[in-house]
């Protein structure tokens, strides 16, 4: 996989269930060593990426054939991961992030990268996860 | 799926201190296909009776906030029951994983020792 040049986007579709975890951890380190992230940035990178997909998989709801999707796109000199699932839970995420281990889940996820977006529309909920290159 | 297991290693004679010391060592990852069975394994031993548990987590390469809620969790059941303690193993060379229950912000609820014989000197004093 590379993700090096300006919009450059890589996808997966991950089956939502906590054993492909680590597929998703994987995935992601994989995206921020191509993009040219330290080792450190990568397991921060990945660390984000497993929180959101755990919470797609707790919390959301996969397409009607079973998988969640992630994304990784470069531009620039940030890359951003987004996490959507197919669940409109705005209630519940706002309830989770507030309180308990959701909340400490997005308060990791915002202290290991520079933004952390949860956008909810009718259809499903994505979170996007970036973090730029010094 | 993530390499993760969970093992007894033991029980610490406790006899002049009325209680015996339980230690567990985890190793791998623990995200949320293995946090689950880490709860399971502390519950049944405080479920048995054991209420000084040390986990040793020097192994342990991740660890997500579904294991820190596990752990977190553990420890106020403990505290509810009284002269009930978990302390918990992680060796400053296990930089990432001691990261982790930094910024979570549980220090005030999880004892972090530095290695093993600590955390069991630590539990002999509790009474």
């Amino acid at each position: 996989m590379r993700v090096q040049t300006a919009q450059e986007t890589s996808e997966l579709r991950l089956p939502a269930r906590p054993a492909k975890l680590a597929a998703a951890r994987e995935y992601a380190h994989e995206a921020a060593a191509a993009f040219g992230f330290d080792a450190e940035c990568c397991y921060e990178v990945a660390f984000a990426v497993n929180e959101a997909v755990t919470n797609a998989i707790r919390h959301g709801r996969p397409d009607e054939h079973g998988y969640i999707h992630l994304s990784a796109l470069a531009d620039g000199d940030r890359l951003t991961l987004a996490v959507r699932d197919s669940g409109t839970f705005a209630a519940s995420a706002a309830a989770s992030a507030a309180s308990g281990e959701g909340g400490r889940g997005f308060a990791l996820m915002a202290r290991l990268m520079d933004a952390v977006q949860l956008c909810v529309s009718s259809e499903s909920t994505t979170v996007r996860l970036s973090k730029a290159r010094d | 799926m993530g390499f993760f297991y969970i093992s007894d290693d033991g029980t610490v004679d406790g006899a002049e201190h009325g209680n015996d010391v339980v230690v567990l060592v985890a190793g791998g990852e623990i995200d949320y296909s293995a946090s689950p069975q880490l709860s399971e394994r502390l519950a049944d031993r405080i479920d048995g009776g054991i209420t000084r548990v040390v986990l040793d987590l020097s192994t342990v390469t991740f660890i997500d906030s579904t294991a820190i809620g596990a752990l977190a969790a553990t420890a106020t059941r403990l505290r509810e029951l009284g002269a009930g303690t978990l302390a918990v193993v992680c060796p400053d060379e296990n930089r990432r994983v001691l990261r982790i229950f930094e910024i979570a912000g549980v220090d005030s609820m999880i004892a972090l020792h530095n290695s093993r014989e600590d955390a069991i000197a630590e539990l002999a004093t509790v009474s």
